[in-house]
């Protein structure tokens, strides 16, 4: 059929496209052995991924949280902690890492949900600090010095490496599962409903969405993500302090979203593998020509774009020529008609089966 | 006349700070009908509509729906006891499409959507009810007034309700927009659906109304068919009296 073949031909394009993106991504370790690079490819992956734990927050549900950093290094601090204590696997811990963010999240921030808009952002930023001065006055978190995880010799179960390339990997496979969740919750319910409370709390309540209901879910997923960066962090760097906690880093994960295009799932990536590199550029070009000249640069950067661009670079692509170039020319992208007429059908045939 | 009504009202008051906005209101809503509710404005209309809602508890007074007291539900389990309604000023999904505004209300409700392709096969079937197929790829904001409002109603019928409360869905249409959408009215009527609107033009509201409840200073005045209330005279003292005198 007419419309099976064009739709056909639009997949495989798509996925060429993705395989090619993704072939590039594994050959890079390959090709570049310097270790500051991959190093500054590490960083953009843990970093585009909780900003892709903010987006669920941020981004679809529109609760502005100013306070990812705390879930992660509540993460951090429950795989060193368990591992240098009890000695268990770092693997498994990173499971009870989610865990105990995820109970965090739930249970001890679920009166705040009360508030809104610019309330619920103060009460994330506070609920961040406390937990950070909490950590800090603590003598069993290690005060202000921190804890650290054992050296020792590569070992996949340990996940400890002396090469920062096992971790590339690591890192691109993490933020590419976490692409896929969010893409899948994307387009279920719970990402309707998400999106439905964005827009407006009264009109989610008016087609049956408990909007409390669906923001603990939001903010459990976003602190699940935070919690397990927390623990490639903690593995990576093998050494955390309080100072992961500080506001500075909450905002960081915000930015990739916000210049990328909060409102799309693919707007964290884009921002992430565009702000960060930039930074780091910046940083080791100019910072010895005049020292805080790379924070200026970037600041007027990112000014521009929230300007004139408030939708973010996806929001800017997504209107372009560019893109329509690329969905006629070379993806050979059909009309909405005809992708929807697809959807129906496939559904018609599985029906039969 | 059906013996039961599916809609029962009884004492609703709701006060704000001493402000008495609406006061002892008791009405019903027979099954499978059209009730119509005016009055000018700050009469209590929309007080009266959101406490039936849910979205003010009433101070007073209870509200029954199939004879079980719905008085201390809340908005969002409404869609769950096949409860619909609009809002007057449209709140529409803005950075949504027109498709995926309906698509989201189909996840929803006494008989929500399992997958994405139920949602989207019922999504479909409702915009081609309401007219707004051509304009599903449309995002929502886009649209203008007569289409929002559309829109609205499209949101509501995607929960499958039994009962539509509709809070002036033709406020702010010309004419031909206004006889197309009392015609849609007409139709989701036909379907099955009860409904209860608050409506300004008179025209919508006698062309379409088996019953009508007319609402000032928060009281019930009149209740009855839509000439029997156009022809009480304390009914045109406070609201129709007016326009005569003009003429």
């Amino acid at each position: 059929m007419d419309i099976k073949k064009a739709v056909g031909v639009y997949h495989r394009n798509l996925l060429i496209a993705i395989g090619a993106l993704l072939a590039v991504f594994i050959a890079i370790p390959m090709i570049v052995k310097t270790p500051y690079i991959i190093n500054i490819f590490v960083l953009v992956f843990y970093i585009s991924t909780m900003s892709m734990a903010w987006n669920i927050l941020g981004g679809m549900t529109g609760q502005n949280s100013l306070g990812l950093a705390a879930y992660m290094g509540i993460g951090a601090y429950t795989v060193c902690l368990v591992v240098t204590k009890l000695n268990w696997n770092p693997w498994a811990v990173s499971i009870l890492a989610m865990l105990v963010t995820a109970f965090i999240a739930g249970v001890i921030f679920f009166p705040c949900f009360i508030l809104q808009g610019p309330y619920f952002t103060l009460v994330s930023i506070a609920f961040a600090e406390s937990m950070r001065q909490f950590i800090i006055n603590s003598e069993f978190f290690g005060r202000a010095s921190g804890v650290g995880l054992p050296f020792g010799p590569d070992s996949f179960l340990q996940f400890r490496f002396t090469s920062k390339v096992p971790y590339y990997y690591a890192g691109l496979i993490m933020m590419i599962a976490v692409y896929a969740i969010m893409k899948k919750i994307d387009n279920t319910k719970i990402g309707y409903a998400l999106k439905t409370i964005r827009e407006d709390e009264d009109a989610a309540a008016a087609i049956g969405i408990n909007p409390t209901k669906y923001k603990v879910i939001a903010v459990v997923i976003s602190a699940m993500v935070a919690g397990f960066v927390g623990f490639f962090y903690a593995s990576y760097i093998r050494y955390i302090d309080p100072d992961l906690m500080v506001q500075a880093k909450s905002t960081e994960f915000v930015l990739p979203a916000v210049v990328g295009g909060a409102a799309f799932v693919e707007g964290p990536l884009v921002g992430g593998l565009i702000m960060i590199p930039l930074s780091e550029f910046l940083r080791a070009n100019y910072a010895r020509v005049l020292p805080g000249i790379n924070m200026i640069m970037y600041a007027i950067v990112l000014l521009v774009v929230i300007r004139f661009r408030p939708s973010g670079i996806l929001g800017w692509y997504m209107e372009s020529k560019f893109k329509k170039f690329i969905d006629e020319k070379i993806l050979k992208k059909p009309s909405l008609d005809v992708l929807e007429q697809y959807e129906l059908m496939n559904y018609g045939s599985r029906k039969e089966a | 006349m059906e013996d039961k009504p599916i809609i029962e009202v009884t004492g609703l008051t709701k006060r704000f700070k001493g402000l008495t906005a609406v006061n002892d209101v008791s009405f019903t809503v027979r099954k499978g009908g059209i009730t119509g509710m005016i009055g000018p404005n700050g009469a209590g209309k929309s007080t009266t509509f959101n406490m039936i809602c849910g979205y003010y508890p009433p101070t007073e007074g209870k509200i029954f729906y199939n004879g079980e007291d719905i008085t201390n539900k809340r908005a969002y389990e409404y869609t769950n006891m096949k409860i619909a309604r609009t809002f007057q000023i449209m709140k529409p999904l803005k950075n949504l499409t027109v498709l995926d505004n309906v698509i989201a209300s189909c996840y929803f409700g006494h008989s929500a959507a399992k997958n994405r392709h139920e949602a989207m096969e019922r999504a479909i079937e409702v915009l081609k009810f309401t007219g707004l197929y051509e304009k599903r790829h449309v995002l929502s904001k886009e649209m203008g007034t007569p289409d929002q409002k559309r829109l609205e109603m499209a949101r509501a019928l995607a929960t499958k309700p039994e009962v539509l409360f509709l809070d002036e869905n033709m406020a702010g249409l010309n004419p031909t927009e206004t006889a197309e959408a009392i015609a849609l009215i007409r139709k989701i009527n036909e379907s099955g659906v009860t409904i209860l609107l608050i409506e300004h033009i008179m025209q919508a509201v006698v062309s379409l109304c088996e019953k009508v409840i007319v609402l000032h200073h928060g009281e019930k005045i009149a209740e009855g068919t839509p000439e029997e209330v156009m022809n009480d005279p304390y009914v045109m003292e406070v609201y129709l009296g007016k326009k005569e005198e003009q003429q």
